[in-house]
């Protein structure tokens, strides 16, 4: 009994869990530095480490010993809460995403539909936080933040849904069970797929829908005021987060974690999450930014109904 | 509008496979051209001390005491902008301009170059005998 | 939150002095309803560096280097114009060779600052692998004006009667062969930016001023060329080599920021065909006269076709070696008020694409200048009149 609490509490904090994720955020967010730079005729980050990798725990530890300043104009107490909610949501969701095995740490019947919600609330948080620090830039980051949330988030949880239907069940597990067991849904339903491309694109904030942080114009948007050990953590929830939409884009349409020949299905999970990022990094270097109206008005004029086609034409074919 | 984006894309992928553009500066020089504008050096054993030097340097680098034989040019280096207009200026070419251009520094001190011919006549005097 | 700042829906947005959009200091207010710009209130001064009361104090060929540094990108264009200034203050005129080695390097100061200007355009509207791309391909002119001057920026090409420097055969061919690069890939960001459905999306119809305006609000330079004013000084009053070569002014009608990149990216295309024509026609001879370095009382105007626009430098001689006085008016004080008139109204994401739009250069703008508000009229101040304001104000608050 001890000892699987041990090993239950190992998962959590450890393998797969909290230290792996980080570690597996900061490699992350050198993967897209090194990419972009690539993709730009760039470096990218070169003498921290091996390639640089270590670069972005120095960025992290960096940010760790800088003054952290909190507006007088700011709302104090969510001033403090914005970053540990943005960091800590991202994580959490993890728990629900089968990365070692096809079952995930804790699965239950709808925790698609917590991811989902979690999504949502990373947004309003984001809004919240640009509004608590009283900064103009960050009020206008928030609001475009929330603006362009009406637009990505019925596609996006269209989207989410679509692979429930063939497995029959809201459960993330369930659904990647379902998977190995016929095949990915990327198959049977491409379009969802670069729907649920697009859309994360515009949750993570990314070009071409980047206009909530648009630096030209309203300089970091939301997180303009933020420094030191909150502006470390956003960067890291940041990165959790992106990690974290890929992981779900391919435990959704990629099949998940599965043996393959030698392979642990870690290995072969980490490596669809990399694919996923490389696509999600190629898409961003090859758009200019949207306008906040131009990209709502995209989404309610293309994605929305693209997605309800999705899931009515996944509903007849499943069956009702 | 599709063919371009996919072009973009190519090159875009492209670039990934190709050797970055950027110059890794202080891990790998590049020789600077032939005729870089980098440090005036004096010649002093051809100054004669007109002052012309001194006299059109926009930035007030340049410091002379004496004539003929027992000039003695300050330059400061802090205050340089190396236009080389002293050089230009020389009618005699006692300055060279040399393709230098890495100053940065601490220490404001190091940063005058003191060029004496008095010293200079001595020093060659005391080789000589 | 934000108070003073918020009122009812309307909230002032203040761009500047630091702000990511704009590469100098400069202050510009914007208030904003939701997402549209209401009013414009820009506050200028912020690099106002003294540099028409330095050159007082200095001699000519001092002054020189002085005027180089009024701006880095188009530093050659200061010169040119300081020098002719010069030159006509005292009568002489530099020879054929020098006049085509200046017309060499103004071209390709202008392909280089276009090139410059087009990356960060690409960076507003948040296309920053474009950005880049341009930025690495402006490095060729670079190294080639590093190769002829001796310096990246800050040439120091031009001497008053004639250049410092001249080209060899060695130095023409590298030239020749640079522009090839720059040509061929000129080209194709020409057919990318035209198709590229993202950056049309930003700059189609974003920024209009029409041609009445551009007349009415005095704009120069790329900026009035795209709203179909044909203004260029280098036809208009044909400087240095320009009467002998023959090139056109590109102009567009649509007055947006997309006919704003085309131009410059056209014009691209054009300088390097000048430059071209200029290297094949190179007259052999001297390149500078020898000059008096006192000049005799006289006054005079200068003017050149800076990257930006119009240039215009103003001297005046009173027979010692130093000018009695000097007055610059850069290109980007006259876009100002155009500027002004194209933020008004817009939404806010298109405020910084349409201040890149006019390629402001700040630091050449800056001098002393007072817009008093009150009586809507536009005066200069000495140094005396500011302190006897700052006595009044006081007193009165």
């Amino acid at each position: 009994m001890v000892s699987e609490t041990l090993i239950f509490l190992g998962q959590v904090l450890i393998f797969p869990g909290f230290l792996f994720i980080i570690l597996l955020a900061f490699f992350a967010e050198w993967a897209v530095r090194k990419i972009t730079g690539r993709i730009q005729n760039r470096l990218g980050p070169t003498y921290t480490g091996y390639m640089g990798i270590l670069q972005p725990i120095a960025d992290f530890i960096k940010l760790l010993r800088k003054e952290d300043i909190t507006p007088t104009m700011a709302d104090k107490i969510f001033f403090l809460i914005f970053p540990i909610m943005y960091f800590s949501l991202p994580l959490t969701a993890f728990s629900l995403i089968p990365m070692t095995e096809v079952q995930a740490l804790t699965y239950f019947e709808g925790d698609l539909i917590l991811l989902t919600f979690i999504f949502t609330i990373i947004t309003a948080m984001v809004f919240l936080g640009g509004f608590s620090s009283g900064n103009i830039f960050s009020i206008v980051g928030g609001t475009r933040s929330a603006t362009q949330l009406l637009g990505y988030e019925i596609p996006l949880v269209f989207t989410l849904l679509c692979p429930a239907i063939p497995a029959g069940s809201f459960s993330l597990t369930t659904i990647v069970e379902w998977q190995q067991n016929n095949s990915w849904i990327i198959w049977t339903q491409p379009l969802g797929f670069g729907i649920i491309l697009t859309c994360m694109l515009a949750e993570l904030e990314l070009t071409p829908f980047d206009a909530p942080e648009a630096e030209t114009e309203i300089v970091a948007g939301s997180i303009t005021e933020f420094s030191g050990v909150k502006l470390a953590l956003i960067r890291l929830g940041k990165n959790i987060k992106l990690v974290l939409a890929s992981s779900l884009i391919s435990a959704l349409y990629l099949g998940g974690p599965e043996q393959l020949w030698i392979l642990p299905p870690i290995m072969i999970f980490l490596i669809k999450v990399f694919v996923v990022l490389f696509l999600m990094v190629s898409l961003r270097a090859i758009f200019a930014r949207f306008r906040i109206d131009q990209i709502l008005a995209g989404m309610w004029k293309y994605l929305i109904p693209l997605a309800v086609t999705q899931f009515l034409l996944t509903k007849i074919l499943w069956g009702w | 509008m599709g063919v371009v984006k996919t072009q973009f894309a190519f090159e875009a992928l492209k670039s990934i496979f190709k050797k970055p553009s950027t110059e890794e500066y202080p891990h790998k020089r590049r020789e600077p051209p032939k005729d870089f504008r980098g440090r005036p050096v004096w010649l002093i054993e051809k100054c004669v001390g007109c002052g012309l030097c001194a006299r059109v340097c926009p930035v007030k680098a340049i410091k002379i005491i004496g004539r003929g034989k027992e000039v003695n040019v300050t330059y400061l280096l802090d205050r340089c902008i190396f236009c080389a207009q002293c050089a230009e200026s020389c009618n005699i070419r006692a300055i060279a301009i040399v393709g230098e251009f890495e100053f940065a520094g601490y220490d404001k001190s190091k940063m005058s170059y003191i060029y004496d011919k008095k010293q200079l006549v001595e020093k060659e005097a005391e080789i000589a005998r | 939150m934000g108070m003073g700042l918020m009122s009812g829906s309307m909230i002032k947005v203040v761009i500047g002095p630091q702000h990511p959009a704009l590469k100098e200091p400069e202050r510009f207010i914007i208030e904003v309803e939701g997402e549209q710009v209401v009013q414009v209130t820009p506050r200028i001064g912020y690099v106002h560096r003294g540099i028409e009361k330095a050159m007082e104090n200095r001699t000519y060929i001092q002054n020189l280097y002085l005027a180089e540094r009024i701006c880095g990108i188009c530093s050659h264009a200061h010169t040119t114009c300081y020098v002719q200034a010069v030159e006509d203050l005292l009568s002489v005129e530099a020879p054929p060779r020098a006049k085509y080695i200046r017309t060499v390097i103004a071209e390709l100061e202008r392909i280089h600052s276009h090139l410059l200007w087009l990356g960060i355009l690409a960076h507003e509207v948040g296309f920053d692998t474009f950005f880049m791309y341009v930025w690495r391909d402006r490095e060729v002119i670079m190294d080639l004006l590093e190769e002829i001057s001796g310096n990246r920026v800050n040439y120091a090409m031009n001497t008053i009667g004639g250049v410092r420097r001249d080209l060899d055969q060695e130095k023409i061919s590298k030239i020749l062969k640079g522009l090839e690069v720059i040509e061929e890939k000129a080209k194709k960001y020409i057919q990318m930016i035209q198709k590229e459905p993202t950056i049309l999306k930003r700059t189609v119809g974003v920024g209009y001023l029409s041609s009445i305006d551009a007349v009415r609000y005095n704009a120069v330079g790329p900026l009035a060329r795209a709203s179909g004013v044909k203004r260029d000084v280098r036809k208009d009053d044909p400087y240095i080599a320009y009467d002998d070569i023959s090139f056109n002014i590109v102009t567009r009608d649509e007055g947006d920021c997309f006919s704003r990149m085309m131009i410059r990216a056209e014009e691209i295309l054009e300088s390097i065909n000048i430059v071209r024509e200029a290297l094949s026609k190179l007259p052999v001879g001297d390149i500078s006269v020898k000059t008096r370095l006192v000049i005799p009382p006289s006054e005079t105007v200068s003017r050149v076709e800076a990257p930006r626009g119009e240039l215009i430098h103003y001297a005046r001689s009173n027979g010692t070696d130093k000018p009695e006085r000097y007055k610059i008016r850069a290109p980007t004080l006259a876009n100002l008020k155009a500027l002004c008139k194209m933020l008004t109204g817009i939404y806010l994401a298109d405020v910084p694409v349409i201040l890149a739009g006019i390629d402001p250069c700040f630091s050449c703008m800056d001098r002393m200048q007072i817009i008093d508000c009150e009586k809507k009229e536009k005066q200069s101040w000495t140094l005396d009149d500011l302190r006897r304001y700052a006595r009044e104000w006081y007193q009165k608050h």
